[in-house]
């Protein structure tokens, strides 16, 4: 059987069916497992490296600790003053996303479904934003926080990741505010509603797929997020997670096993948010590589 | 019919063009009185003020200030720029007997990227999203695992791959282990200035291929699966069942892919900044990292930073309008 017949058989409706084709079936799991393996090891290196202590961590390159303790964990946390750095990620992330929830949705419903001059002038110019390098405005952002009198607080890290994540947000919410029926801002206008309150009352509310999409994705890039803390942020009482795990692999001796747990500590909320909002996740990547 | 839902209906642009000109309005409506007009312009302008100002200030200053450094002389301690032209640009490129070699070996290495990870991110994320939509059980549990990498991109995984390519990482274990210890790395696989590059760029692949393996999934299910089965009725071999209804398909999705990987090559840094830094002996300097670099080490000069910056903003730019209108003419 040639690749064309198995990609063909893949999308046929009848052929994956036919029990005959079981040794190729097992090749493919075979595959299919081999890479799971390689996108997934990484992870269970993490995890078993959490519950090494720094000398079995470099001794036993295997998953299986040999003898599992919970004190890297313990230590990594303490020591690094995790306590702190997750509350001011947490601080970053919650305030970035409750904008991001506010002012792009505006935008996008009127883009969507207002009429007024120069609309497609401004339209164009958000999405023009997706094409500038992030290390382009990376120094003058540096610069215009300091006018502003942000540098150094979170508020210089929130500001600009919120204006960058403004033309994916717009560009899935107006599509997703295009789709609702017109006739039911028609009848609402009619009923003498405000502009705001047919947003607010009835558009808002009905685009909460759209709207756990965008936290989502955003969700999952700011709390990641390395660099435009790393060039802001000075007082390490500021710092956020990422910040805090490349303290512990900048250490003149690097403990791995504490920074394997310190990556375990920022991986698993992702993780765990990723699992139950996945659908969210996958169509909100799907909509944004389109637009 | 009041002409609020005559002007949606038709789609007319804008209103001041209005009833008059737009055929389909009944003629007895009434003209629009210019005060509604102004008043619903300006809730239009109210709704995205907000994200307006945002951008005026934090997108479209940003971007003109770079520009305009580009052409200053500044360290970012003195009191004035000295506009210095385009010297920036041609120190950059050919002048500077320390910076034009370094910045010509991180454009090579760049362009090498380029081809490299697009390439690499479709020759294995097309075969696994074919494998996965060919099987039935444990669909969903594959594709939450082959998504984890993109999901959590960002220094935690990178360094759980540094820790793999320790001198005696997992990596290296392993094929001793298995008899290969002639390819394992005494050095670790960062170590080596051979192997850095292409064990950085490896890792960029890993977290790209999610994307990819997740647009060919989708195009897969897309494909209508009796659509092949008449085509086969109807006699077509698998070959040509493939030629007619899933290649017209799988095009755009491997031409998106190609401009999201080109884009991905030309920009990102954080990567390298946190694989390597660039090192061993500048041989995983790209692009990117270089503008960092300028920008961000002691010895900054932000003129020049900011010059390279736009000069990858203008790349970005030119190579978009270019896969856009090749993904134009295609479809």
């Amino acid at each position: 059987m040639t690749s064309t017949e198995v990609i063909v058989a893949s999308v046929s409706s009848t052929a994956s069916s036919r029990s005959s084709r079981w040794p190729l079936r097992g090749a493919a799991y075979a595959a299919l497992g081999l890479y799971a393996v390689v996108s997934g090891y990484p992870f269970v290196l993490m995890v078993s490296g959490a519950f090494k202590d720094n000398r079995e961590v470099l001794t036993n390159p295997w998953p299986v600790p040999r003898r599992p303790t919970f004190e890297t964990l313990r230590t990594t946390w303490q020591v690094l003053d995790f306590g702190a750095y997750v509350g001011n990620t947490v601080f970053i992330v919650a305030a970035s996303l409750v904008l991001i929830l506010v002012i792009f949705p505006l935008a996008a419903y009127a883009f969507a479904v207002m009429r007024f001059p120069l609309r497609t002038l401004f339209f164009g110019l958000f999405l023009s934003a997706l094409f500038v390098p992030g290390v382009t405005v990376l120094l003058p952002i540096v610069l215009l926080d300091y006018r502003l009198g942000v540098l150094g607080t979170p508020w210089g890290v929130i500001l600009p990741i919120v204006n960058g994540s403004g033309p994916i947000a717009i560009l899935l919410l107006r599509s997703y505010f295009q789709a609702i029926p017109r006739e039911l801002r028609e009848a609402a206008l009619l009923d003498g509603c405000g502009e705001f309150r047919v947003f607010w009352r009835v558009y808002y509310p009905l685009a909460r797929p759209a709207l756990v999409t965008v936290a989502m994705l955003n969700f999952v890039g700011i709390w990641n997020e390395y660099v435009l803390p790393s060039v802001t942020l000075n007082d390490p009482e500021q710092y956020t997670l990422p910040l805090g795990l490349q303290n512990l692999l900048s250490a003149n001796v690097v403990n791995w096993n504490q920074v394997m747990a310190g990556s375990v500590i920022i991986v698993v909320p992702v993780i765990v948010v990723f699992v139950f909002l996945q659908r969210y996740f996958v169509e909100g990547l799907r909509g944004s590589m389109k637009g | 019919m009041p002409p609020t839902e005559l002007w949606t209906r038709t789609g007319a642009a804008a209103p001041r063009s209005g009833a008059a000109a737009e055929p389909v309005a009944v003629p007895a409506a009434p003209r629009r009185p210019k005060r509604v007009n102004a008043k619903r312009y300006l809730t239009g302008y109210l709704f995205i003020a907000p994200a307006v100002i945002l951008f005026a200030v934090f997108g479209v200053y940003t971007v003109g200030y770079g520009l305009a450094l580009s052409f200053a002389s500044w360290n970012g301690l003195a009191p004035q720029w000295t506009w210095v032209g385009l010297q920036n640009f041609r120190d950059l490129f050919l002048n500077d007997p320390l910076l034009a070699p370094v910045v010509q070996a991180s454009a090579g290495r760049t362009a090498v990227v380029m081809v490299v990870l697009p390439l690499a991110t479709i020759a294995i994320s097309l075969p696994i999203a074919v494998l996965l939509n060919s099987v039935r059980r444990f669909r969903a549990p594959l594709r939450t695992i082959y998504l984890l990498p993109f999901v959590t991109s960002g220094n935690a995984v990178f360094y759980a791959w540094r820790f793999m390519y320790e001198p005696d990482g997992i990596i290296n274990t392993c094929l001793r282990a298995i008899g290969l210890g002639a390819l394992a790395e005494p050095d670790g696989f960062l170590g080596n200035p051979d192997t850095a590059l292409a064990a950085t760029v490896w890792v960029q692949i890993w977290v790209s291929v999610p994307l990819g393996i997740l647009l060919y999934l989708t195009g897969l299910q897309t494909v209508d699966g009796e659509l092949i089965d008449a085509a086969r009725v109807d006699g077509a071999g698998s070959v040509r069942a493939f030629r007619h209804v899933i290649v017209p398909l799988l095009n755009p999705l491997t031409a998106l892919l190609v401009i999201i990987q080109v884009r991905e090559a030309l920009q990102s840094f954080q990567i390298y900044l946190l694989m390597t830094n660039g090192g061993p002996i500048d041989r995983t300097n790209v692009l990117g990292l270089e503008v960092f670099k300028l920008a961000f080490s002691p010895s900054a000069n932000l003129g020049q930073a900011s010059a390279l910056g736009w000069t990858l903003f203008v790349v970005a730019l030119v190579l978009a309008i270019v896969n856009l209108r090749i993904l134009r003419s295609r479809s």
